[in-house]
Order: structure tokens, then C-alpha cells, then sequence
């Protein structure tokens, strides 16, 4: 295969990862944001809005530290495998 | 001291001078967006990305030794030197570097008085392949790979430097879109604390990543000069001081901060609010590390551009400056045979003069040049203090006249 063809195969996996990632992560932080404000009625609070806001930046931490995981495991010659869904630190 | 010696010393100080320019060039990539947005300090900023760059480099145990090869032939697979290049105490594959160093930190210094991002890896490619060009004709480039990766000038600095920024521009413009739709009607005062430590932390991890990424290109050129020259044999491992002055080389320069390039894309580019601010720097984080895992090359410059740039897009109503992304374009198609020019004519002048004499010549003009570079910016100098003006477009005829927008 040409190196237009591995670009093209390289691109499109990319491109997946980045809007999971990449625009995912940043919208449930924002219905975070969004569920925390709904919560915080003055007249009457919402404990389920803190909550579930609490909940989704959790979620949102998580994506963040399997980055830094990476980064951390990508300099010492390791890679992250996701092959049996949850991510294990593996040799390159 | 052998005359090897003396190029060496020359070859790790240029090497070093690369490093400290890429951390300047690229502090704007992770910071331009807090920075323009008010989440950070001027400052404040700097000096966070200064040390997640340094954290960055020391993380990166892995040994970059191979570096070189992804563009040009003068190291064998494993990393050490073509035997061709070392017959004569080495100075043959250390002049090919030399030269190919003041390439790129001439390109990078001239990008930056010009407040234009441009990628420090294809000014490095370039320096190089230029320098090899010039050295042992056109066959010593790595132009196209052997077919069975992407490989190459082609497959590793020119397709990725094209898809990349679309990709990045892509989720960037998405993130943005979504964001904007989810929180409106939103109190202000719960976006704007939320959206503000969303953008500190994805700024963050783009400044680690960069550390362990661009850090390691210098210390693998180091690493193959020091073998070379027959100072130094482990393919496997590099020296210490090598790896601690990268480190501190990347972190200096970052802290130093590349005011000029992140005044344009903080603010040249796009006015960023704090939701595209992090919506940019998360598409930045993602597209980088999903590409590294997925061993696809790109340069990080790009990827910050293209997410800014997309982070503009996906607001309804946000101004873009299409004229400025027009001469950013143009910045990256010329970055690479702009620095190889520089590389090539400094490999012929320091052989033309030929061995130590040679090799400080062109160091001389290295100094000449960064030194007219910098008393040039000094004409209009742009710094934390007035990174955040308001941008005004001049028509301008000559590139450098709109960076007198600053004073």
C-alpha cells in the first residue's frame, strides 16, 4: 500500500478517536456544567442536578488521566492496549 | 582537543539552541487559547507549560535514536551512524547535522518575528534534508519509505501536515458546536468558572504531551552526534546530561514564551471565548495522542491551528480570520524547503571552507543571524504585556508590517 493509502486508513481512526475524545468528553463536561446550574435553583435545589453533574466529571477526569496514562506509559517504551475493552499498559 | 571535538561541542550547543526554539515556537500550541481567554495569566501560563515540559522530557525514557530516519538515510536501522559518514573521526555526518540544525533554528527564529506558528519538526525535517541533499545528493533523502509503513518526507512530514489540522479543525469545530448548544441559557457565573478549569486542564496535557514528544527529537540528534563521533556507543540508552539539558533547553524556551506567535493565534486567528478555548485545546490533546498511539506523525503546531481554527468555525457568529489561516497555510507549505535552503547553502559554505574552520563559520552566521532576528523584534515588541491587544488587521502589503500592530 502507498503511503496515501496508510495516511487515508491513519486519518479516518484519528478522526474517530478526536470526537470521542476529543469533542465527547468536552460536551459531557458541559451538560456537567449544565446539570450543576440546573441544581443550583435558588428557590428550590435539585440534589439529582449536583449529582448527575458530579457523576459526569467524573467520567470526564477518567478520560483525562487515561491521557496522561498514556503519556506517562508512551515514554517509558509502553503503549495502552484497549483489546479487551478496558485499557492495559502493555509493551510497545 | 581533536578537531571532531571541537564540531561536537558546536553540534550540541546548535542542538540545544533547536530545543530552546521549539519550546518558544511552540508555547502558543498549549497557552495561546488560555491566555487570550483570561483563564491564565500571561505569566502564570508560561511558566505552567514551562514545567509540564520539563516533566514532559524527563518522562520520556524511551530513546529517540532513530529520529533522523524518518527523513533522510545518514543512520543505519538500530540507530547508529552509516558507516560511510564516520570514516573521518565523524565530522562528515556532524557537519550534515550542524547544518541541518541552523536550518531549522533559522526558519524558526524567522517564523517567530513574524508571529507565525510554523512547525518546529518540519523546520528540523527540513534543516536536514536540505543539509543531505547538499552533502550526499538527492538519494540520501528518505523521500517516499519502502511501502510497508508510512514512511518518509512524504509520509511523515507532508501528507500528515495536510490532514492533520483538517482533523483537529474538525473535532475542534464539533466540541465547539455541541458546547455551545448544551450550555445555552446557562448562568454565567457556572460556565465561566467551569469552561475556565476545563481549558487549564486540556491546555495542560497538550504541554505534557509536547514535552515527551519534541524534547526527544533533540536529544536523539545529540545522541547520534555523540555516536558518531565516537563518544558515546549504547544505541539502547543516552547519556544523562544529554537528556537533563534537553530538558531544560524545551522547558526555558517554553517558559521564555513565543509571545508573537501566541498573540496571533490567541487572538489574530479567532477571539476565543472560554468554551471554544477548551473545546480547542481538548481536540488538540485528543488528535495528538490518538495519533501518536496510532503511530501517525504530525506536528503539533499544526493540530493547535487547525483546532483554533475550527474552534471559530463551530461558533455560530464568531469572526474568523480567514486572511490570517491564508498566510499560516502558506507558512507550513514553505517551512520545509524554506529551512532546507538554509541547511543545504550551510553544508556547502561549511565545506567549502572546510573541518573546524567550516563548522564555526556557519555557527557564526547562525549567531549573526539570531542576533539581527532579535534586535529586529525589538523594533515592535510583542510580551505579556500587551499579548492580549486588540487585533487590528492592517491591509498589510509586507508580512512583517502587521506586527507592528502591537505597539
Amino acid at each position: 500500500m502507498s503511503n496515501f493509502g496508510f495516511a487515508i486508513e491513519g486519518a479516518w481512526k484519528v478522526l474517530a478517536a478526536g470526537l470521542v475524545l476529543g469533542a465527547g468528553l468536552p460536551v459531557l463536561f458541559a451538560l456537567g456544567i449544565r446539570s450543576l446550574a440546573w441544581g443550583a435553583d435558588a428557590a428550590a435545589p435539585r440534589p439529582a442536578g449536583k449529582a448527575l453533574a458530579y457523576g459526569l466529571f467524573a467520567v470526564v477526569i477518567l478520560g483525562v488521566l487515561l491521557g496522561l496514562t498514556y503519556i506517562v506509559a508512551s515514554g517509558f517504551g509502553k503503549t495502552i492496549s484497549f483489546d479487551h475493552f478496558w485499557p492495559a499498559i502493555v509493551d510497545k | 582537543m581533536t578537531e571532531t571535538t571541537v564540531i561536537l561541542a558546536l553540534v550540541v550547543v546548535t542542538a540545544l539552541g533547536f530545543d530552546f526554539t521549539n519550546g518558544f515556537h511552540d508555547t502558543a500550541n498549549a497557552m495561546a487559547t488560555s491566555i487570550a481567554t483570561g483563564a491564565l495569566r500571561p505569566k502564570v501560563a508560561v511558566a505552567l507549560s514551562g514545567i509540564l515540559n520539563l516533566i514532559g522530557a524527563f518522562l520520556s525514557v524511551e530513546v529517540a535514536l532513530t529520529v533522523s530516519n524518518a527523513v533522510v538515510r545518514i543512520q543505519n536501522a538500530d540507530g547508529t551512524p552509516k558507516e560511510s559518514l564516520t570514516t573521518d573521526g565523524g565530522t562528515a555526518l556532524l557537519l550534515i547535522v550542524l547544518a541541518g540544525l541552523i536550518g531549522g533554528i533559522v526558519w524558526n527564529l524567522f517564523t517567530w518575528l513574524l508571529g507565525l506558528p510554523s512547525s518546529s519538526s518540519h523546520a528540523l525535517f527540513g534543516g536536514l534534508v536540505g543539509a543531505t541533499i547538499a552533502g550526499l545528493g538527492w538519494a540520501g533523502v528518505n523521500w517516499n519509505g519502502n511501502g510497508t509503513k508510512l514512511d518518509g518526507v512524504v509520509g511523515k512530514v507532508i501528507l500528515p501536515a495536510l490532514i492533520s489540522p483538517v482533523i483537529a479543525g474538525v473535532v475542534a469545530a464539533v466540541g465547539t458546536w455541541l458546547i455551545y448548544k448544551v450550555t445555552v441559557g446557562v448562568a454565567q457565573r457556572f460556565t465561566e468558572n467551569g469552561f475556565r478549569w476545563g481549558q487549564i486542564g486540556s491546555a495542560s496535557l497538550v504541554s505534557l504531551a509536547h514535552g515527551t514528544n519534541d524534547a526527544q527529537k533533540t536529544m536523539g540528534v545529540i545522541t547520534l552526534a555523540l555516536i558518531a563521533s565516537g563518544e558515546w556507543t549504547d544505541t539502547k540508552n543516552i547519556p544523562f546530561w544529554v537528556k537533563a539539558s534537553c530538558a531544560l533547553a524545551i522547558a526555558l524556551g517554553t517558559y521564555l514564551g513565543g509571545w508573537r506567535i501566541i498573540r496571533t493565534l490567541g487572538k489574530g486567528l479567532v477571539e476565543i471565548a472560554p468554551p471554544q478555548g477548551m473545546a480547542a485545546e481538548s481536540s488538540s490533546a485528543a488528535v495528538i495522542l490518538a495519533s501518536s498511539h496510532l503511530g501517525f506523525a504530525l506536528s503539533t503546531t499544526h493540530v493547535a491551528t487547525g483546532s483554533i481554527h475550527g474552534s471559530g468555525v463551530g461558533k455560530p457568529g464568531a469572526q474568523v480570520r480567514w486572511r490570517v489561516a491564508g498566510r499560516m497555510v502558506a507558512t507550513w507549505l514553505i517551512t520545509l524547503p524554506a529551512a532546507a535552503v538554509v541547511g543545504a547553502l550551510m553544508w556547502y559554505l561549511g565545506n567549502f571552507v572546510g573541518g573546524v574552520a567550516g563548522a564555526i563559520a556557519i555557527f557564526a552566521l547562525l549567531l549573526a543571524a539570531a542576533s539581527g532576528m532579535w534586535l529586529r523584534s525589538r523594533h515592535a515588541p510583542v510580551d505579556h504585556n500587551n499579548v492580549n491587544d486588540e487585533w487590528e488587521p492592517v491591509p498589510a502589503p509586507a508580512p512583517a508590517s502587521s506586527e507592528k500592530v502591537a505597539l
